[in-house]
């Protein structure tokens, strides 16, 4: 009884943690291009789920509305940042993440006036009975949720390891002066890093919308748990992010499980601070020296 | 100044514009009825939650107050005066809620509040309706909102300290001794809690798991856990927020097969569209005006409610769900208490002829208020409800 307690409550935090992983994957890949904090990026888990219930209100099977709310809104952060990022001068972080924060209230606002304040509901992408392992229940939509955690990660590292414009990518986030002079678009690799950071956080809203409903407001609180997950796993790297969401996801549930529920959002602000005064460049940051 | 700086500064400028304007549309008062002259009108403020936790009741309850206030104005008002709603947002926040309220008495001179939807936000505006003397009519349903007593204060809804007894009789009933409570940890949750707290031994029910969440949550694997190892024969939820389909959805899917019983906080079609089949067979206590049927032809409860449920049902579509039902009773008590005042707004007056409402019909039931008792309305307006196939049944 108390272990499938215990296991239940770690496959919640691994639900919750793939959840954050992406998150922090996009905080990662904009922080990368930009040396900046994307703080809109809350608000494109919230579009992804609400562009995806409203093109199944259109009439589009499921697949086809999945596959269409992230491109949707992996569009929509490239246009974000064509209009609100590139602009500004110097790209300095600073100022880059003065507008992310207006951005995402606009955001917030806009899907308010189109959508409506109320909840919507988005079917799960397989239907049936939970799987039951040792007295715990494993959902369906969970098992998607790291299936589609697992493909992200596998995706992004193929695209920056081994194509040659992953290897852009890194080197406009090393140097932009020095990959600017050996022929890179920077301009072009910053805009794709939005959009990538966009879809994720789209694939990652789309995943739980099953399970918690989705609504004009959600992307507040999210993104702030998904940026506390990037800066525990340590802003540099992917694999830090995908750790540091799975980290917080479980010690939130476990928070949830053996101590008090009311106490679960707490814990992400908790470990932010934590973090930022204990070991500032995270779990597993390392010293960042990389060879293009 | 560079062309390109230019530009952006024209861009900066403009994107700022649309900004302000579009944030300015936003939770600004908004009157839907009324001409003329502020003298020739009643000004009535009205602090809905249009958005967030309680976003389905205010938008529920903007219907029918829309509909009703039309009506009434239609027909030449009350005592020859148009009604004029000043409607605010409070985003189920209290904060926002106790500004709203300032806002509309000190600003718009409002003679009467109506609202607000939540419990907590009821509460939160106390001190601002104390000060300005002026009734408060609140349309959620904890029972501190009158038993917390304010001789302003009064609640259309059927209060916690009648429903709770009601459902938990039934609980009894079909066999259960050990239960297990979910609740929500804002006002209308801790209320319901407490009050439930008391009435369980009395139902001869042992409460063997409290577990409570916060609104905003959207995982409750904890709480369902603990429950399911708790050895309760059945849960009792408590909560009238968006979370509560959520929680009953995720009871299925993590397997959690224990009969649940609830409140008026899961009369509203969102609950079982957004819990699904996890639903199938809730029982839940509200008043019978849910379904109009329930108080038999002919009797002017049904005139009453069947007549209001026809008409909102014209104007959108579907039948009313109890909120609205909650914002119609309202607005009904506030424009009887103005022709009984012959319309006299002044605070005392309006106050005093609010609280000497008698046996008016409404949809919650027969009103009768009392300088003792705010709530006015009885256990025999209420009736239970099953959930089955998305849909409720009354059930003896």
């Amino acid at each position: 009884m108390a272990f499938s307690q215990f296991l239940q409550f770690a496959i919640a935090g691994l639900k919750s943690g793939a959840i954050y992983a992406l998150i922090a994957l996009g905080f990662t890949i904009v922080f990368a291009a930009t040396g900046a904090i994307n703080f809109a990026q809350g608000e494109f888990f919230m579009l992804g789920g609400m562009i995806g219930v409203w093109l199944t209100r259109l009439g589009l099977p499921l697949p086809a509305a999945v596959v269409g709310a992230v491109a949707l809104t992996a569009l929509l952060g490239a246009l974000f940042e064509v209009l609100a990022i590139r602009p500004i001068a110097d790209g300095d972080p600073l100022r880059i993440i003065m507008v992310t924060i207006g951005g995402s209230v606009l955001i917030r606002q806009i899907a308010l006036h189109v959508f409506g304040p109320d909840e919507m509901p988005l079917q799960g992408f397989t239907a049936g009975p939970s799987i039951m392992i040792a007295g715990a229940a494993i959902e369906r939509q969970t098992v998607w949720i790291w299936l589609i955690t697992a493909l992200a990660v596998s995706a992004l590292f193929l695209l920056y390891r081994r194509t040659m414009f992953g290897r852009a990518m890194r080197a406009t986030s090393l140097r932009r002066d020095a990959a600017r002079l050996v022929g890179v678009d920077t301009g072009m690799m910053v805009t794709v890093s939005f959009a990538l950071a966009a879809g994720l956080g789209a694939l990652a809203g789309l995943a739980v919308a099953p399970l918690t409903q989705t609504a004009f407001d959600v992307g507040a609180g999210i993104g702030v748990k998904g940026f506390a997950a990037a800066i525990l796993g340590g802003l540099g790297n992917p694999v830090a992010a995908v750790g540091g969401g799975l980290v917080l996801g479980l010690l939130e549930s476990m928070t949830a499980g053996y101590i008090n529920p009311l106490y679960k959002d707490a814990v992400a602000l908790v470990v932010l601070l934590g973090v930022l005064f204990v070991r500032p460049q995270g779990l597993f940051g390392g010293s960042g020296r990389e060879k293009v | 100044m560079t062309g390109r700086s230019m530009w952006s500064r024209c861009v900066g400028v403009a994107f700022a514009a649309v900004l302000a304007v579009s944030m300015a549309g936003c939770g600004a008062a908004k009157p839907t009825t009324g001409d003329g002259a502020a003298a020739e009108t009643y000004k009535v403020g009205v602090i809905l939650s249009l958005t967030g936790s309680y976003a389905a009741l205010g938008a529920s309850e903007k219907n029918a107050l829309d509909i009703e206030a039309k009506r009434i104005n239609d027909a030449g008002g009350v005592n020859g005066k148009k009604l004029e709603l000043l409607i605010e947002d409070d985003g189920t926040d209290e904060a926002k809620a106790v500004a709203a309220a300032s806002k509309l008495i000190n600003q718009e001179n409002v003679v009467a509040i109506l609202g607000a939807t939540g419990t907590g936000q009821s509460m939160a505006i106390r001190s601002e309706v104390d000060r300005a003397g002026i009734p408060e009519i609140s349309m959620a349903g904890g029972t501190a909102i009158t038993a917390n007593f304010d001789p302003l204060v009064f609640q259309t809804p059927w209060s916690n300290t009648l429903i709770v007894p009601f459902v938990l009789k039934k609980v009894a009933a079909d066999g259960h001794k050990k239960i297990a409570l979910i609740s929500d940890s804002g006002g209308y949750g801790k209320d319901g809690l407490a009050v439930l707290k008391v009435e369980a031994p009395k139902a001869g029910l042992e409460i063997v798991s409290e577990q409570t969440f916060n609104a905003g949550d959207t995982d409750f694997s904890a709480q369902l856990t603990k429950v399911k190892s708790s050895g309760a024969d059945a849960v009792v939820l408590w909560t009238a927020g968006k979370e509560g389909a959520s929680i009953v959805k995720s009871a299925g899917d993590l397997s959690v097969r224990l009969p649940l019983y609830g409140g008026s906080g899961q009369a509203k079609v969102e609950f079982p569209q957004g819990a699904g089949p996890a639903a199938e067979g809730f029982i839940f206590g509200t008043g019978k005006s849910l379904v109009p049927a329930n108080w038999g032809d002919g009797s002017e409860q049904f005139t009453v409610v069947n007549g209001f449920a026809e008409r909102y049902k014209a104007a959108y579509g579907s039948a009313p769900d109890i909120f609205a039902g909650h914002a119609f009773d309202a607005l009904a008590i506030l424009e009887d208490a103005l022709k009984r005042s012959n319309g006299d707004t002044s605070p005392k007056a309006l106050t005093a002829a609010v609280e000497g409402t008698k046996g008016l019909v409404g949809f919650g039931g027969a009103f009768t208020f009392s300088p003792t008792n705010h709530n006015g309305l009885t256990a025999e307006d209420l009736s239970l409800y099953q959930i089955k196939s998305g849909a409720w049944n009354a059930i003896p």
